[in-house]
């Protein structure tokens, strides 16, 4: 579903070169939940950025369901952000100027199709975040956890089959957290989304099927949960990266 | 809302401040070139600066400054607002909306802003323009020539500058939706163009590149054209000025990202500083424009103090109340008729002198202007039938001062200013004198005793008595003047009578000497015979749509300052001065005040600017626990700096260059005594506006403190 072969970024900053990515491969099956985890600054934020196309690689390339991103065009590329991508930005990205509830329904109303039905849906993501009391504010006016949600829940409106999410835990508590896994899981399950997440936390990680730890811009190891206990697998995970920590 | 027109509309409500300041920065820019462009091209105007004068090149130049600042301060709120809402677009286009799709959006909504506020601009600007011609003719002065009149065809320039700010806008807004990365897109909002570091000496630099460039720009004209005999082409010497852009960019810059206040206050200054840099390149380019904003719109200023106060000394330098004079073959008021035309005015004369002067020719240097490969190149050529200029006798001369001057024969005494000028044009040394009828010439040096100073016959020369009586045997009236003065009781309160003599004086006048002062009778003798017209005469200034001498225009400026004859009644002249130089002071003022509220908008929404990206911030600071009178100290010092620095450096700047002037113009160099009083009325002219400026920082320094909830403090 999501290829992506010996991808390399760097950012220029004044006159010195930082290369973030190094030449990162991997591959995500149709369906599969993926985590990838690594230490701060390892790239992983950037990882998202250029798979989304959001920002440009120097080089590699991404394919997504056999197309390769970067010979789209610039309507399809926005087509396949709006259509096929729901993408949960690490620092939320919410219009201030608009209320929760039209934040959430803001992708499909780029998209042109806004149907009762979706009203509905948006509505039922509001009760399984447990966001629908406080609709009607802004952001502005709501909590760090509130926002994130927020942020899920728009990732989620027009059914995507690939889920781009960066930290999407990051500010919850574990009820909230087991939420948005819980809709996560909901949507490999009923739609066949392809869920990528990023998480620093090994419990949201350790729903996931398979695991990549990235480190200094490459992948530094993948786990793959296979028929393991969850909890089996959150120690396996706890293991590698005080295993990282040490090196 | 189910569509993205209405989500659009929201937002745009939710966004109406930065809509309107948008619309209006666009409005106020168009006001004011069209409010400018009007005045500048009205046909009253035009009337008073004279075609390639210098006056119309000044306010030509400003016009060119106010252009400048306002597309500056456009294109810059075009890009603030972009800014603002650059993080909208990028959400936009991050959740999958087509490029074309935002693009519509914003370039409409520019569009809509950009259109709507510049026609409305440009429709207001007229009746501004009037609006402030009408203020200043109740409030100053009103004269007949002063009826505003307009020319439409200024909308022309009008719409050109109405179009430039609309596609400005678009364009930038068209490139702000263009880029790839959308990540920067959203994150364009705190994106911050840092300066890199400024060695501290670049202040220092900055000075010296200022004062190195002022000076030569202002001497590269000059030096072309004594040392080097060649007339530059129109621009050249703007080139020279060019080193005082670049120090006063460097000295802007050293003052942003070091300041002045030396390494003892690094600490103090660091949050305030480091703001400023981070602004850096705006805020630096912002105090450009307002600091040669600030040096035209004193430019402007200065030129009616200078004017007025230099004229006023003048006039009360004149040791006579009343003076005219008039060709001999004119039929002009005699000792009888004014005394009658006295009573008639119940004034009282208590002293009254006739005497009669000659026109004779002298010798001189010529310029011959030769058209090169260089361009014009000049040589110079003595000629000695050069121009006609005024004799006295020895007698004449003391029956009308009242002094005891002897000349001796064979030299000639040239009169000087009051003050010591000689005035423009005016030779000293004359050795040829030539009666231009007979031929007859008299060989002459300069006269030995002290320089005669006297205002009321300034530029005239003394002959010894026999001399002058030798010389001028043979010249026909056409070729002398009679010259009365007199003196009244209560000078000040004669107006009426002055404008009655002045008035029959102009009746009497015959056409053949209406004409300007400068109309010389040998110069056009000379020019009729190399070039077959002669510039300053009627038929030629009229074929060239030039203004003429006109007696149906008698108090016209032009007339007043210009006419051959003009008598010299004090009190009639110093009445009549700021009416007859009231098209110059209105102009002048209009120019200050639009460049003056330049100044304003643009340090305005400088500093509002800096507020809004720094609100963070201040919040951050304030959390973590600083003061409340740190936080002001550190606003009021971003404040301050967008004002003082670059307002103090124009002024000084303006000021400095003045003083040059005055000291460079006339000879011998040095400042005169009417110049000085100029340059101290100048002086409070600049105490005035600037007291204007600190209210205006005042009130922006309440408006930064309060969108960044900081107590002000005393
Ligand atoms: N726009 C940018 N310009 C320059 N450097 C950048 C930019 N964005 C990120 N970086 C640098 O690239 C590196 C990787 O950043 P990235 O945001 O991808 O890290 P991350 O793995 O997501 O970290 P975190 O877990 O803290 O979110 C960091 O060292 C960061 O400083
Ligand atoms: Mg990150």
């Amino acid at each position: 579903m999501l290829k992506v072969e010996n991808l390399h970024k760097s950012y220029q900053v004044g006159k010195n070169t930082y290369e973030v990515l190094k030449g990162v491969s991997l591959n995500v099956e149709q369906g599969e939940f993926v985590a990838v985890m690594g230490p701060s600054g390892s790239g992983k934020t950037t990882l998202l950025n250029c798979i989304s196309c959001y920002i440009p690689a120097d080089s590699g390339s991404i394919r997504l369901g056999g197309t390769e991103l970067a010979r789209l065009g610039e309507d399809e590329l926005a087509e396949v952000r709006n259509r096929k991508l729901g993408f949960v930005f690490q620092d939320f990205l919410l219009l201030d100027g608009l209320t929760v509830e039209q934040n959430i329904l803001l992708p499909a109303i780029i998209g042109g199709s806004v149907s009762a039905d979706v009203e509905n849906r948006a509505s039922q993501l509001c009760e399984v975040f447990g966001i629908a009391a406080i609709k009607g504010k802004y952001p502005a006016e709501i909590s760090g956890g509130e926002k994130q949600r927020t942020a899920v829940a728009r990732a989620l409106i027009n059914n995507p089959l690939v889920i781009l999410a960066d930290e999407p835990t990051g500010n919850l508590d574990s009820k909230s957290s087991r939420a948005v896994i819980g809709t996560f899981e909901q949507a490999k399950s009923g739609l066949g989304s392809t869920i990528f997440m990023v998480t620093h936390d090994s419990f949201a990680a350790s729903f996931c099927d398979r695991v990549i730890i990235l480190r200094d811009g490459v992948v530094w190891r993948t786990l793959e949960k296979r028929d393991a206990e969850r909890t089996a697998f959150q120690d396996a995970l706890l293991a590698s990266i005080s295993e990282m920590g040490r090196q | 809302m189910r569509s993205f027109y209405e989500v659009c509309a929201v937002l745009r409500r939710r966004n109406a401040k930065q809509y309107a300041l948008l619309a209006g920065c666009c409005f106020f820019s168009v006001l004011l070139i069209t409010a400018y462009v009007c005045m500048m091209r009205s046909p009253t105007v035009l009337s008073v600066l004279p075609e390639g004068g210098d006056s119309r090149k000044q306010v030509m130049m400003i016009f060119v400054l106010a252009v400048i600042g306002c597309a500056v301060f456009t294109t810059y709120a075009a890009g603030l607002f972009l800014r603002q809402r650059s993080r909208e677009l990028g959400i936009f286009m991050a959740l999958g909306a087509s490029r074309a799709q935002v693009r519509g959006v914003l370039q409409r909504e520019l569009a809509g802003v950009s259109v709507i506020s510049c026609v409305l601009g440009a429709a207001l600007g007229m009746p501004l323009a009037w609006a402030l011609w009408s203020l200043f003719r109740t409030f100053l002065v009103d004269t007949q020539e002063m009826a505003l009149r307009f020319d439409y065809r200024a909308y022309i320039l009008s719409a050109i500058f109405s179009l430039f700010v609309i596609l400005t806008t678009l364009s930038l807004g068209a490139r702000s939706v263009r880029r790839t990365n959308i990540i920067d897109i959203v994150h364009e909002q705190h994106r911050s163009e840092p300066v890199r570091e400024v060695p501290r000496r670049w202040g220092a630099i900055g000075i010296v590149l200022v004062l190195v460039g002022v000076f030569l720009g202002y001497m590269s004209s000059n030096f072309f054209i004594l040392v080097l005999h060649w007339y530059p082409p129109e621009g050249l010497s703007a080139v020279f000025y060019a080193p005082a852009l670049v120090g006063l960019y460097m000295l802007l810059l050293h003052t942003v990202v070091n300041g002045w206040g030396g390494r003892r206050r690094k600490y103090r200054d660091l949050i305030s500083t480091s703001m400023m840099k981070f602004q850096g390149r705006q805020t630096v380019r912002n105090m450009l424009v307002i600091t040669v904003l600030v040096a035209g719109a004193y430019f402007g200023s200065f030129y009616i103090p200078m004017i007025g106060t230099g004229a006023m000394m003048r006039y009360d330098a004149r040791e006579y109340d009343y003076l005219y004079f008039h060709r001999a073959d004119q039929d002009i008021p005699g000792e009888d008729e004014v005394r009658a035309l006295a009573r008639e005015y119940g004034v009282e004369i208590t002293s009254f002198a006739e005497a009669s002067t000659a026109l004779l020719a002298v010798d001189g240097t010529h310029t011959v202007e030769v058209d090169g490969p260089m361009g014009v190149t000049w040589y110079p050529e003595y000629i000695e039938v050069f121009t006609a200029e005024r004799f006295l006798s020895e007698s004449d001369f003391n029956a009308l001062t009242g002094q005891a001057l002897d000349v001796p024969a064979g030299q000639a005494a040239a009169v000087l200013d009051s003050d010591g000028s000689t005035g423009y044009g005016f030779d000293t040394g004359i050795s040829i004198v030539t009666n231009y009828l007979t031929g007859e010439r008299l060989d002459v040096t300069p006269y030995q005793g002290a320089a005669l100073r006297y205002q009321s016959l300034a530029q005239h020369y003394v002959l010894d008595d026999a001399d002058f009586e030798l010389i001028t045997r043979g010249l026909t009236d056409e070729w002398r003047e009679h010259k009365v003065v007199f003196n009244v009781e209560n000078d000040e309160q004669t107006y009426d009578f002055a404008k009655a003599l002045f008035n029959e004086i102009v009746d009497r006048s015959g056409p053949e000497v209406e004409v300007y002062d400068s109309w010389d009778p040998v110069i056009r003798d000379r020019n009729l015979a190399e070039d077959g017209y002669y510039f300053l005469d009627r038929e030629s200034l009229e074929e060239a749509g030039e203004v003429t001498i006109d007696y149906t225009q008698r108090d016209s400026s032009n007339f007043r300052l210009s006419w051959k004859y003009m008598p010299q009644f004090r009190v009639l002249d110093k009445a009549d001065f700021v009416k007859t130089t009231a098209v110059y002071l209105m102009l002048f003022v209009f120019v200050a005040i639009v460049c003056f509220s330049a100044v304003m908008v643009i340090a305005y929404t400088r500093c509002m600017t800096i507020a809004l990206t720094n609100r963070q911030v201040y919040e951050d600071l304030r959390r973590l626990g600083a003061p409340g009178k740190y936080l002001y100290r550190s606003v009021r010092g971003q404040v301050k700096r967008v004002f003082f620095v670059p307002i103090f450096t124009g002024t000084l700047i303006i000021y400095v260059f003045y003083l040059m002037i005055m000291y460079f113009n006339g000879s011998p160099a040095g400042i005169t005594g009417d110049e000085a009083a100029g340059l101290l009325a100048s002086i409070g002219v600049i105490a005035g506006v600037s007291a204007l400026l600190y209210g205006i920082y005042r009130l922006t320094l309440g408006k930064v403190c309060s969108s960044l909830s900081v107590k002000r403090r005393t």
